[in-house]
């Protein structure tokens, strides 16, 4: 039991870091991507091979994460941030989609379909240490961050580009640098979250990254609420432990479980919409149309 | 009587349409030159052409001396040029001081250059610039918060911080009641006394009148005439083409 609840709150974890992370794009930025499973994945790749071929240092794994998924992601974002909007959803969707054939192609790097296994334990100074502690610390590291920026100038820029970005510009903010700032930013924390679900399940393949993870990681978000610090926590701990909380009433037969979750999902999503369109705690006002 | 921001033989068409056919423009420092015209004559047009929100087909405008065309409009602006917009685009879901803070801080990056010192430097810039504006009383509603003429203030408060040398004005005025405009009529005149040139778009003539050293009348993408405004107004011709009644 209390191993069972450790993996959740593990996965709750580094799922609330990519919610959180992703909502720094949407939320702050107003940059749509649904591609930060392909920003995961390559932190997750990353991390297990410097474990797998370095050392099983959870540190360097976190650090070589977010400096690939952080790296490519300006070589993907700088062109892509040139188109407006919602062309730039669909460019996301594109890259997510290439991702996953790449992902499963280069298998020298990923393992393929078979993925990279015997993954070891984090070890710090030689001791094995859990992954829900580095877990907790990189998510508080990266809310402190982006609370950080959120006050500050670099905040200030971000919301003027979400809500007028010739407006902003006229002002003399480079508005591709800022964006290519945030994604980059936002793609390195979804890089240490990869890393560290790659340390903590000592198994990853390329069926963890794949649209699906990237429409629940956004999921996730939009249930929390966008623009709000804890929203996108909120979200992943409900959408995780929905599940879970599922397979405990005794009276659903397991098989059935799927579909019931289904159901489940799809009627909040519907209600939530309904009565608090930006999210459980997301700013009420922003949630709905403006005349 | 110095040119601050020049402009020759701007064009710029859309589809078949020439909606600005060779313009020339000149904005003395220290001057309002207003930019009159009927309903699509190309006024935001031309500004759209000097900030480099679009790119001219032909055409030349220079800053002090040096040539702008071509730039970037985060590049126009850095060089001293500041605008307003037709439609205000106001950072809606930042508040008031937020919007103003943001006219500040022209960096990109994560942080702005200079420190703390800097930080509180700007500070006090936006807390004038409301002040000027007349909105420090609404510094902390958020700009969609806001009533009409208090986010048109708005937008000429980022202006104010903004601390360019060049203010390009997209019908600032448009829609305000009497004392508002008063008011606004009296922050130009602050601003064209430190050496700021504006040129200033504006459908209603008495506050053409108040403020204008100079008109310039545009007509379907033409400068029809440029000069005082005694004579611009008092020409029959002009005036039967901004009233409508062209034959
Ligand atoms: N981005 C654009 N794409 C296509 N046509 C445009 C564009 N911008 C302006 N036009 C056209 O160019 C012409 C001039 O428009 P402009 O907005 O410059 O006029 P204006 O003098 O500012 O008018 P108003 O007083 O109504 O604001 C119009 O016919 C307009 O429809
Ligand atoms: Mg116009």
């Amino acid at each position: 039991m209390i191993a069972y609840l450790s993996n959740i709150a593990t996965l709750a974890a580094i799922f609330g870091l990519l919610a959180a992370t992703l909502n720094f794009m949407v939320g702050q930025a107003g940059i749509f991507s649904v591609a930060h499973a392909v920003f995961m994945g390559l932190g997750a790749y990353s991390g297990a091979q410097v474990a797998l071929l370095l050392v099983p240092d959870p540190f360097l794994a976190c650090l070589a994460a977010a400096v690939v998924a952080g790296g490519l992601s300006l070589c993907l974002a700088l062109p892509a941030l040139r188109v407006r909007g919602e062309y730039f959803v669909a460019a996301s969707l594109g890259l997510q989609m290439m991702a996953v054939t790449l992902f499963t192609e280069a298998k020298g790097l990923t393992g393929g379909m078979g993925g990279l296994v015997g993954i070891p334990q984090p070890r710090i100074f030689g001791v094995v240490v859990p992954v829900l502690p580095l877990a907790l610390v990189a998510l508080v590291v990266f809310l402190l961050l982006m609370a950080a920026m959120q006050r500050g100038s670099f905040g200030r820029t971000l919301g003027a580009i979400r809500d007028a970005e010739s407006a902003a510009e006229a002002l003399g903010k480079n508005v591709a640098v800022a964006k290519a700032l945030a994604v980059a930013f936002s793609a390195a924390g979804a890089g240490v979250a990869g890393a560290l679900f790659a340390l903590h399940l000592s198994f990853v393949n390329v069926e963890s990254f794949t649209l699906e993870q990237s429409v629940l990681i956004m999921a996730m978000l939009i249930v929390g609420g966008t623009g709000t610090l804890l929203g996108p926590i909120l979200g992943a701990v409900l959408l995780l432990s929905l599940p879970a909380a599922l397979s405990f009433i005794t009276f659903i037969p397991p098989t059935d479980i799927g579909s019931v979750q289904q159901i489940i999902y799809g009627g909040a999503m519907a209600l939530l919409m309904i009565f608090r369109p930006a999210g459980l705690l997301g700013d009420q006002k922003r949630g709905r149309s403006e005349a | 009587m110095s040119i601050a921001l020049t402009c020759q033989g701007l064009a710029r068409s859309f589809g078949g349409v020439q909606a600005v056919k060779g313009v020339s423009l000149s904005l003395p420092a220290g001057q309002v030159t207003a930019l009159v015209g009927p309903n699509g004559a190309g006024k935001t047009t031309v500004f759209n052409l000097i900030t480099g929100n679009l790119r001219a087909d032909a055409g030349q405008a220079s800053l002090h001396g040096k040539p702008i065309m071509g730039l970037k409009p985060w590049q126009v602006a850095r060089a001293g040029v500041a605008r307003s917009f037709q439609d205000l685009r106001l950072f809606q879901h930042m508040t008031v001081r937020d919007n103003v803070l943001a006219a500040t801080e022209p960096s990109g990056w994560f942080w702005q250059p200079g420190g703390a010192a800097s930080r509180a430097a700007r500070l006090a810039r936006a807390e004038a610039a409301m002040e000027a504006a007349g909105i420090a009383g609404v510094a902390d509603a958020r700009a969609v918060d806001l009533a009409y003429a208090e986010r048109k203030f708005l937008s000429m408060a980022r202006i104010l911080a903004a601390e360019a040398n060049v203010w390009l004005l997209d019908e600032p005025a448009s829609g305000l009641d009497l004392s508002s405009r008063t008011r606004f009529q009296d922050l130009l005149k602050a601003a064209r006394a430190q050496g700021v040139a504006i040129c200033l778009i504006e459908h209603n003539l008495d506050v053409v009148m108040a403020l204008a050293d100079r008109i310039a009348f545009l007509d379907r993408g033409e400068v029809l005439a440029e000069g005082e405004p005694q004579a611009i107004m008092r020409d029959p011709k002009l005036a039967a083409i901004y009233f409508g009644d062209r034959k």
